[in-house]
């Protein structure tokens, strides 16, 4: 898949980029993080003495610490050695990059990155997912964007930020509610409904040209759009035929498939299967909404929650896990289920809101609203055991968070 | 001794019911959000699906300003119409019944708790279900139109059981 192209404004993404602290550039930590973590030093890598380059270098060292799979120590404790140097030359902001095994001496990646001077931190965060794909064979986060809703301006518009929760960029500024955005699978369109027009309806935005598009307007509701892994259908809950249903919409022809048909319940938030047979959606058809998976084709839907009073939300991610948000002891937490195994894990525990978990492209880390004291901002947890990180530090609620796939 | 600890247990949870949100309120929300698991049919005759007719953009017409009806309440996670709410609906109709010019908007709407997604679909469930009502009682479905706002337009912005009693509704706007 391509990688997400850069979006707009680079001049939004400056705006922001210093604000997020640039801890000093000596953090060495041991150990932290359990075992299974790689040590790696970035002490070899020489930034130059600007500004831009020690940008460079401090995210670069956030990145590969927040992509969970290393622990940046000291070069003598080093397993993986990085080298090489970042410098601004002709226009240019370069970083060379070798990454080696100290105690092997095998070559991981050996390559030169470039990018304009401005962009530090984008050169930061590919160099970041080189490094985490070519030593651990795993899709990198640091690059890839993150679509949210926030009220910073009061009103509930579609905010893009990256993985790290810098380069906040406004999307829409509708005066009416937005919800439940989602990506197109090559995260070059975004879905999502609003009451633009005083119904909800499914938009999609192209993010080259920001061009909107209406793309689902039946009568009634028309929400929770989200795109198959091939990018031509969209399934989504419509409520045309006298209560709210499942569907797949074909892109191209708009011809539609009714999936559910459930007299007495409403259906909502589809989710894609990785392999587009199968996807995982909400029904209240027990009286409480639980989640279930239905053949993409229509056929018999299957329960797969059966603790919690309420479970919602489900996110099918990129390894097949499905993650979804469980109301437990009163509270919202974030569950797991393997369909493999038909077992679930509650992946947070702590009393307060967990919700609307959605996947990152290494399925690993979960991004996540929580809501604390009536209060919502995003966070991202990592099911392998390190710390949750507060990606939003604005005024306002912040929440449906929907990461990209890349 | 175990019957006594049963019947303490039991006590307590009776205690906290009679109590409700004051005290106890998880106990209070856990059954709130457990209910339905009985699911009374819709309409007179067992219920059934009306197909919404098709959206014009635009409003059905000039507001209805001389009458006002009352918002029709519903429980936690449930679309279902209580009793105490039927009255209500049924005013609606025997106004539409009487004067055919009139077109009703029915807006439905969920408290803040849970899933956006899925309150959005349970608004529009509730919406329907009144509009299910609404032609039951003979109002051709034509003139019944839903427009469904999920948890986003409170009426109270209180986090209380006394908020979200009020904001998960049912309303009605008249056109004419």
């Amino acid at each position: 898949m391509k990688r997400f192209p850069i979006l707009c404004a680079s001049i939004l993404a400056l705006l922001l980029a210093g604000g997020r602290g640039a801890s000093g550039s000596d953090i060495v930590i041991v150990g932290e993080g359990g075992s299974g973590k790689v040590t790696i030093s970035l002490k070899g890598m020489c930034p130059g003495g600007g500004a831009a380059e020690r940008l460079f270098y401090d995210v670069l060292e956030r990145d590969l610490t927040r992509s969970g799979w290393f622990n940046v120590v000291d070069r003598t404790a080093a397993t993986v050695l990085v080298e090489g140097s970042c410098t601004q030359s002709g226009g240019r902001l370069s970083a060379v990059c070798d990454v080696k095994n100290g105690a092997t001496g095998g070559r991981y990646l050996s390559r030169v990155f470039t990018e304009t001077p401005t962009a530090s931190r984008q050169l930061a965060h590919m160099v970041a997912d080189a490094i985490v794909e070519a030593v651990k064979k795993v899709p990198g986060i640091a690059s890839s964007k993150i679509v949210l809703v926030g009220s910073k301006s009061g009103k509930k518009d579609l905010f893009v930020c990256g993985a790290d929760g810098a380069d906040m960029v406004q999307l829409t500024r509708d005066g009416t509610p937005c919800l439940s955005p989602t990506w197109s699978p090559r995260a070059d369109n975004l879905f999502y409904t609003s009451f633009h027009r005083g119904f909800p309806d499914v938009y999609q935005v192209q993010l080259a040209t920001g061009q909107r598009s209406r793309v689902a307007s039946y009568p009634g509701i028309n929400a929770g759009a989200d795109a198959s892994p091939d990018g031509k259908l969209l399934a989504l809950a419509l409520s045309k035929d006298g209560n709210p249903e499942l569907y797949v919409l074909q892109l191209r022809s708009k011809k539609l498939t009714r999936l559910t048909k459930t007299k007495f319940a409403a259906e909502a938030s589809p989710s894609w299967s990785p392999d587009g047979r199968q996807i995982a959606f909400v029904s209240d058809s027990t009286g409480s909404p639980q989640v279930y998976v239905i053949s993409s084709g229509g056929g018999k839907a299957q329960r797969i929650t059966f603790r919690g009073n309420e479970n919602v939300s489900p996110d099918w991610g990129p390894d097949g896990r499905i993650a979804y948000s469980s109301r437990r002891q009163g509270r919202y937490q974030i569950c797991v289920y393997d369909p493999n195994t038909r077992g679930d894990t509650s992946v947070t525990e702590e009393p307060v809101d967990h919700e609307s978990p959605s996947w990152a492209p290494d399925g690993r880390h979960i991004v996540y609203t929580r809501t604390q004291g009536y209060r919502s901002d995003v966070y991202v947890l990592d099911t392998s055991g390190d710390a949750e990180v507060r990606l939003t530090q604005f005024q306002g609620d912040w929440y449906s968070p929907s990461w990209a796939p890349r | 001794m175990k019957k006594t600890i049963v019947s303490a247990v039991f006590g307590v949870v009776v205690c906290c019911l009679l109590i409700g949100s004051s005290g106890c309120t998880s106990v209070d929300e856990e059954l709130l959000g457990a209910d339905g698991d009985v699911l009374i049919p819709l309409g007179v005759d067992g219920g059934g699906e009306f197909p919404l007719g098709p959206r014009a953009d635009g409003l059905p017409g000039e507001p209805v300003a001389d009458v006002a009806f009352d918002s029709v309440a519903f429980l936690y996670d449930s679309f279902q119409i209580a009793d105490s709410e039927r009255g209500k609906i049924e005013a609606i109709a025997d106004y539409m019944n009487r004067n055919h010019d009139v077109t009703v908007y029915i807006d439905g709407h969920c408290d803040e708790r849970g899933s956006r997604e899925y309150n959005l679909s349970l608004s529009e469930h509730r919406a329907l279900a009144i509009r299910a009502y609404l032609i039951s009682l003979g109002v051709a479905g034509n003139r019944v139109l839903t427009r469904s706002f999920g948890e986003e337009q409170p009426l109270d912005l209180g986090h209380r059981e006394s908020a979200w009693r009020q904001n998960r509704r049912g309303e009605f706007e008249l056109y004419r």
